[in-house]
């Protein structure tokens, strides 16, 4: 294959080829051509996208091809050298190539005399012969014309070139094929074809120079639409032999157009017959429609399937559809998913079920067991002292004294030393039972076993036959005795160890024990125990390894070596906290203590380390492995943790502030305070009793907090439905933050721009200005230079940006994205690297990134903005999802999508509605959390904050204020706890509007 | 020889407007053998315009002149004196000429009678047609004589194209297809073989594409 | 050509053979108008375009040639040139936007008289009609 077209293709399966042509319109006009490829698709095999045919301007035939192609239609380019030299021309093919076009067909051109622009410069820098060399070469010997090499992607293209059986001198028309063929044409294009008799003749020379071995000839045919356009082409167009016969036909036809159609079919019927014809050309210009009728009238219906016909570029049509059939697959995917994941969740439950029926049994067989062996126990435990009185007894008896141990050595068999064996092996047997019914664990049963041991041995001592002992073991067994305790003091250390998943020291000790005691069963267990032990450890720490490194990697480019480790110190921290978040206390000790080493001063890692030491763990929210039982996870009950006071305090010394001067041509932006109400309800309600006018709810809200430290802002833990505070308590406040655009605004009306025209280059000076003239606080990044269908910044520039302003300003930061779910996780991932230490609040979390981003957020423990488009369903199940990451809920602000007053408000206060009451009234835990509404960029770039002053819709800036001030108070009646405002003085009336209302 | 064509009058006239004093110059070189500005035709051109500018009732004065050639320096020697006592110089030359005259005699203000047309022979009285390109890379050994580049209207180097019928050039039924003459001649001479080879891509840089033209003979400098 | 000359409103440039004949009648027989100016050449075949030009350039409102008719030429083709030149006059009178009508060739058959007396009425009235070429 040369190019792998599906024209050569299907020429090479030896197949007769249809191909068709389709001109480019003498406009601009997208639709035409999209319209004329959708009538060839599926009827022709390729289609000619002409050149300029005829010297008439038109859409280019490469920009037409990619039409066609995105259409599935797959094109010939058509290239002439009438209208570029060689520069232009290979510029155009590596083109063409780099947007998946395989087939070019080479000609000359038609004289730039019979077209529009008549008095234009004809280029034919080339002719047809020598544009064919030159782009087989290009091709083959990768080489542009100029014998410079192409280094690589040398355009790969199946080459065809046109002939004109009808042209004079006959005799050289094959000739000129030959030539063509030589130069590199793989297929030739003939003209249209009425005297089938002199192309056989035609066909026969070419035949005899073996041409239609070397190249697939297609007869080009065109059904004359009717006798006038017949008998233009037989006079006007030179090279064109339309016979008297064709022009006859028609005359006598009814209908000119189906006889035209006919008279195509039966050309293509007969240069059929003609042997070395590999296929027909159907040219039908301006007349598309009529080909699927010829082609499926000259049998040639169905064409094979297109193959490898795969545009790189699309239309935006194309990739709706795409894009919609990508959807449809995700969702599908989803759901099955979620069906998969209910059915597991369920078989879980139930396994639970289970295991607790059977730990329930076995704990009561276990109980029932306990109290068998307490009972075996005591019944021993008279025997024992049966026994040890009888062995007093005995001993007394026997007159002298003997170590049982010494007697066991000795060899000696005796009556006396068989008891006491005896007694010691009772004694041993009766403690396992002990230690298996009661639950005894190793350690206590060798204190216990010491004991009753050193018990049996004191009384041995206290009988008097000490001198009865051989003289030569006196020394040997206090030596015994201490040898002894020694190895059980290290076997009971070794197991401790091994308890404490200190398999190394464990084996130390156990070491020792056996170098003490080589014979000791105990030791020699441990010693295999913790050998097991240490063998399981050290594969799992290698493969942990890369998770936490023990230096820091290689600096990647474009990073300072002290940017790095600092990411790197973050990084670490982060992976300390999640260490501590699962519970696993010495990854956390060493992730902190790593970080300390590359940081010695970093205050997070410190603090962190101090957390891990003192064993001071985060609560394991996710089950981390799927057996074990799910706990009910009790949300800790909200504890306010602002003090209403200082609460109140902070907002007095706000008042305080001086009212910021207005800019340039504003009026004031400071707005009167709004009446309070004095009068409580109950006093206002008179007779009516209290409890018909209050509503109790059984939810609460969760607090969110946002940023640390003095200007750290709270927000949620309403038990009430918004300023009901007849009803419930509101802690805290609904807050406004101030949005400021990491770019300057581009198509913001200048009643607003103006506020912000001195600083809209600067988001550093904007944020600032915002805080500090107009009292923000708290303000919203917004990245909207990252929008990769915008600006495109780059994330690590952009990210950049939002640490300056981040660690600009003192008041709480929430970053929103472009909206874009990749480009949004990278950049936010980014800037988190950047500004480990500071609480920015992470948004928008959706669907598509809320896994990569809530990672980000839980390690650094950020809040988040779970964003969803209009739905209560959509907006609780992404919260279901963020849970399940192991994010908590307290981390979590909602934002349901947000409509402006006039543009769908309607939506966004019911949606939020029934989600406020879902969790206050009905327990929907996974909906108690606050909500955030970015309504500012929704309001100011509606119409009508756009349309200038006049005297029926009044003052422009005024209406905008006023439009974004009654949107955030409605989306504060449906019970939003932090508005994303832009306008000064509608903030200042939503707070004016607050303050009245608490 | 060059051909030449005179401008059209109400042109030259336009050219002349602000002009008091006016000296027609022709030349005996090319332009007065295709009869555009010889003796006879700055006769009849000073006579045109003198003509014109009276009806226009501004008279003009204009002397006639004609130089052996206006593309050597020593011809144009006495024309730095005289050419002081006119306004202008209207050259009947080829381009040449003018470009002669602006280069050697910078103070003077010249003006072109003509449009300076192609290479031609004279295919009988009155009738010129062109014969050559200039393009510096001749390939007339391979084609009979005859030139595809200057004759062929898209200058083809690889045999007619699918637009020859009869004989004829597709963009003008009086004009031949040079090739279809190329073919015959060939073949008839049995050379066809020149007509099956590939003529590669050619330079153009000699055809005037590389920049001026300029040609030096050693032996002749000073 | 003697640019003192006067000249009157009509050149008529004559062949000596044939239309010289008739003027030279017709001014005897006092039938030539004083503003025709007859101007005698060998052979209207010797005619150059400046001469034609000249004509006109000297104050003439129109201009004719009176030659011998085509088959009737003492050198053989010479009225035919002149024609040519008449016409080639025409085509730059045209680009002067000056009504070639203002020239024109006659054919004369010797010794006839009564064509160069229709070519003065037919000069003269064409003159009539166009504005004048000079002031006076």
């Amino acid at each position: 294959m040369i190019s792998g077209s599906n024209l050569e293709q299907v020429l090479t399966s030896g197949q007769f080829t249809v191909t068709g042509e389709l001109g480019p319109p003498q406009n601009g006009n997208f639709d035409v051509v999209r319209d004329k490829a959708r009538i060839l698709r599926g009827h022709v095999d390729a289609v000619n996208i002409t050149d300029c045919q005829t010297a008439i301007v038109r859409m280019a035939s490469l920009t037409a091809g990619l039409i066609a192609l995105a259409e599935g239609v797959e094109p010939v380019m058509q290239m002439t050298c009438r209208d570029r030299n060689r520069i232009g021309i290979q510029s155009d093919i590596l083109g063409a190539s780099a947007l998946g076009i395989k087939n070019l067909l080479c000609l000359t051109g038609d004289h730039q005399k019979f077209g529009n622009h008549p008095h234009a410069k004809g280029v034919f820098d080339m002719d047809s012969i020598q544009l064919l060399g030159m782009v087989k070469a290009m091709r083959d010997d990768k080489k542009f014309q100029c014998g410079d090499e192409i280094k690589s992607h040398e355009p790969r293209l199946f080459l065809g070139a046109a002939a004109n059986p009808f042209a004079d001198p006959f005799e050289y028309r094959p000739i000129r094929v030959a030539k063509k063929v030589e130069a590199g044409a793989s297929f030739i294009q003939t003209q249209i074809i009425y005297n089938v008799e002199k192309f056989a003749r035609f066909m026969e020379i070419v035949r005899d120079l073996g041409l239609h071995e070397k190249v697939y000839i297609l007869a080009g045919v065109t059904p004359p639409k009717s006798v006038g356009m017949a008998r233009y082409m037989k006079k006007f167009v030179p090279g064109l032999d339309v016979t008297d016969d064709v022009i006859e036909r028609l005359k006598g036809a009814k209908d000119p157009k189906e006889e035209g159609i006919n008279i195509c079919v039966d050309i293509i019927k007969q240069v059929r017959e003609i042997p070395g014809v590999a296929g027909v050309h159907v040219m039908a210009i301006e007349w598309e429609q009529a080909v699927p009728e010829i082609v499926s009238l000259a049998g040639l219906s169905p064409r094979p399937g297109a193959k490898s016909v795969e545009p790189r570029l699309r239309s935006s049509e194309a990739i709706e559809l795409i894009v919609s059939e990508a959807k449809e697959g995700a969702r599908a995917e989803t759901e099955k998913a979620l069906e998969q994941a209910k059915a597991e969740a369920q078989a879980s439950r139930d396994l639970v079920v289970k295991e607790k029926e059977k730990v329930t049994s076995e704990i009561s067989g276990l109980k029932r067991q306990a109290e068998e062996a307490k009972a075996i126990a005591g019944e021993k435990a008279t025997e024992i002292e049966r026994l040890t009185a009888e062995l007093a007894k005995a001993m007394a008896g026997q007159g002298h004294a003997q170590a049982v141990s010494g007697l066991a050595e000795k060899g000696e068999s005796s009556m006396l030393s068989s008891r006491e064996r005896s007694v010691l092996t009772s004694l041993r047997s009766g403690l396992e039972a002990l230690r298996k019914g009661l639950g005894i664990n190793e350690d206590q049963l060798e204190a216990l076993r010491r004991f009753f041991e050193a018990e049996f041995l004191l009384r041995m001592d206290t009988v008097p036959s000490k001198e009865a002992v051989a003289p030569g073991e006196k020394p040997a067994k206090p030596e015994a005795e201490a040898r002894h305790k020694e190895v059980v003091n290290l076997v009971a250390k070794g197991n401790v160890l091994l308890h404490k998943n200190d398999a190394a020291k464990a084996l130390d000790a156990f070491s020792k024990a056996l170098a003490i005691e080589p014979k000791d069963q105990k030791a020699g267990e441990g010693l295999k125990k913790a050998r097991e032990a240490l063998e399981i450890a050290v594969p799992a720490e290698e493969a942990a390894g890369p998770a936490v490194p023990e230096g820091v990697p290689p600096c990647p480019e474009g990073l300072s070596p002290e940017e790095w480790q600092q990411k790197w110190v973050i990084r670490l921290v982060a992976k300390g906290n999640v260490c501590l978040h699962k519970g696993d206390v010495d990854g956390a000790l060493k992730a902190f203590m790593q970080a300390l080493e590359l940081k010695l001063d970093d205050e997070k890692a410190k603090a962190g380390l101090l957390k891990a030491e003192s064993g001071e763990v985060t609560p394991v929210l996710v089950p981390v492995e799927p057996e074990v039982p799910e706990k009910e996870v009790i949300p800790p009950f909200p504890e306010p943790k602002a003090v209403p006071v200082t609460e109140e305090v902070k907002a007095e010394a706000k008042k305080e502030a001086p009212v910021p001067t207005a800019p340039t041509g504003i009026k004031d932006i400071s707005v009167a305070k709004l009446p309070k109400e004095t009068m409580s309800l109950s006093e206002r309600a008179g007779p009516v009793q209290k409890d018909q006018f209050t509503e109790s709810y059984t939810g609460i809200i969760r607090e969110v907090s946002l940023d640390e430290g003095e200007k750290a802002l709270t927000v949620g833990g309403a038990s009430t439905l918004p300023f009901h505070l007849f009803e419930g308590d509101m802690p805290h406040v609904p807050r406004v933050a101030y949005e400021v655009l990491d770019s300057e605004p581009e198509d913001w009306p200048d009643v607003l721009g103006k506020y912000y025209s001195d600083v809209s280059s600067d988001p550093v000076a904007w944020a600032r200005k915002c805080t500090d003239d107009y009292g923000a606080e708290a303000i919203c990044l917004s990245l909207i230079s990252t929008d990769p269908n915008g600006m495109n910044r780059p994330s690590s520039e952009a990210a950049k940006k939002a640490q300056s302003v981040i660690e600009g300003i003192d008041v709480p930061v929430i970053l929103w994205g472009c909206g874009n779910a990749e480009k949004d996780t990278e950049t936010l991932r980014e800037v988190t690297n950047l500004v480990g230490n500071r609480k920015v609040c992470l948004g928008p979390l959706s669907d598509a990134n809320y896994r990569s981003l809530g990672a980000t957020a839980m390690a650094f423990q950020l809040p988040v903005v779970a964003s969803t488009p209009i739905d209560v369903n959509l907006a609780k199940q992404l919260n279901i999802l963020l849970v399940n990451l192991g994010l908590s809920l307290d981390q979590i602000l909602m934002d349901p999508s947000i409509g402006a007053i006039g543009y769908g408000i309607e939506y966004s206060y019911s949606v939020m509605e029934r989600i406020r009451l879902a969790a206050l009234t009905q327990q929907d835990e996974k909906l108690q959390v606050p909500f955030i509404c970015n309504l500012g960029r929704e309001v100011w770039k509606t119409k009508e904050c756009r349309l200038p002053s006049d005297a029926i819709l009044g003052d422009q800036e005024r209406r905008g204020v006023l439009m974004e001030a009654v949107t955030a108070s409605t989306l504060l009646l449906a019970g939003g706890e932090l508005m994303v405002m832009m306008h000064p003085k509608a903030v200042a009336l939503t707070e004016a509007l607050i303050k009245g209302m608490m | 020889m060059i051909i030449a064509e005179q401008k059209p009058l109400d042109e030259i006239l336009e050219m002349i407007s602000g002009v008091e004093r006016l000296l027609v110059l022709g030349c005996r070189g090319c332009v007065a053998v295709c009869s555009t500005g010889g003796d006879k035709e700055v006769g009849v051109l000073a006579s045109a315009l003198r003509l014109g500018r009276n009806k226009a009732g501004k008279p003009i004065k204009i002397d006639e002149e004609t130089y052996v050639r206006q593309c050597d320096p020593e011809y144009l020697e006495p024309l730095k004196q005289d050419g002081e006592n006119y306004d202008a110089v209207l050259s009947m030359a080829c381009g040449v000429g003018v470009n002669f005259i602006a280069d050697r005699c910078p103070d003077i203000n010249v003006l072109p009678a003509l449009d300076t047309s192609f290479y031609g022979a004279n295919l009988s009285s009155g009738e010129w047609a062109e014969m050559c390109a200039g393009c510096g890379a001749c390939v007339l050994h391979l084609t009979g004589g005859l030139c595809p580049v200057a004759r062929c209207a898209k200058s083809l180097s690889n045999g007619p194209c699918g637009g020859s019928v009869g004989g004829s050039c597709e963009i003008n039924k009086d004009l031949p297809c040079i090739w279809h003459q190329i073919c015959e001649k060939l073949t008839g001479r049995n050379q066809d073989q020149l007509l099956r080879e590939i003529v590669p891509i050619r330079d153009w840089r000699p055809s005037g594409h590389g920049g001026p033209r300029r040609r030096i003979r050693e032996d002749l400098l000073p | 050509m003697n640019n003192n000359h006067q000249i009157g409103r009509i050149v008529a440039f004559c062949c000596n053979y044939t239309a010289s004949v008739a003027t030279d009648t017709l001014r005897d027989a006092g039938l030539i108008p004083e503003s025709l100016d007859v101007r005698k050449l060998p052979c209207t075949g010797r005619i150059e375009v400046p001469a034609l030009l000249d004509a006109f350039e000297q104050g003439a409102e129109a201009v004719f040639v009176a030659g011998c008719r085509v088959d009737e030429c003492h050198n053989l083709s010479g009225s035919r040139r002149a024609e040519k030149r008449v016409g080639y006059t025409k085509k730059i009178l045209k680009e002067l936007d000056i009504d070639p009508d203002r020239i024109e060739m006659f054919f004369v058959h010797y010794g006839e008289t009564q064509p160069i007396v229709e070519a003065v009425r037919e000069m003269t009235a064409r003159i009539s009609k166009l504005e004048r070429l000079h002031s006076i």
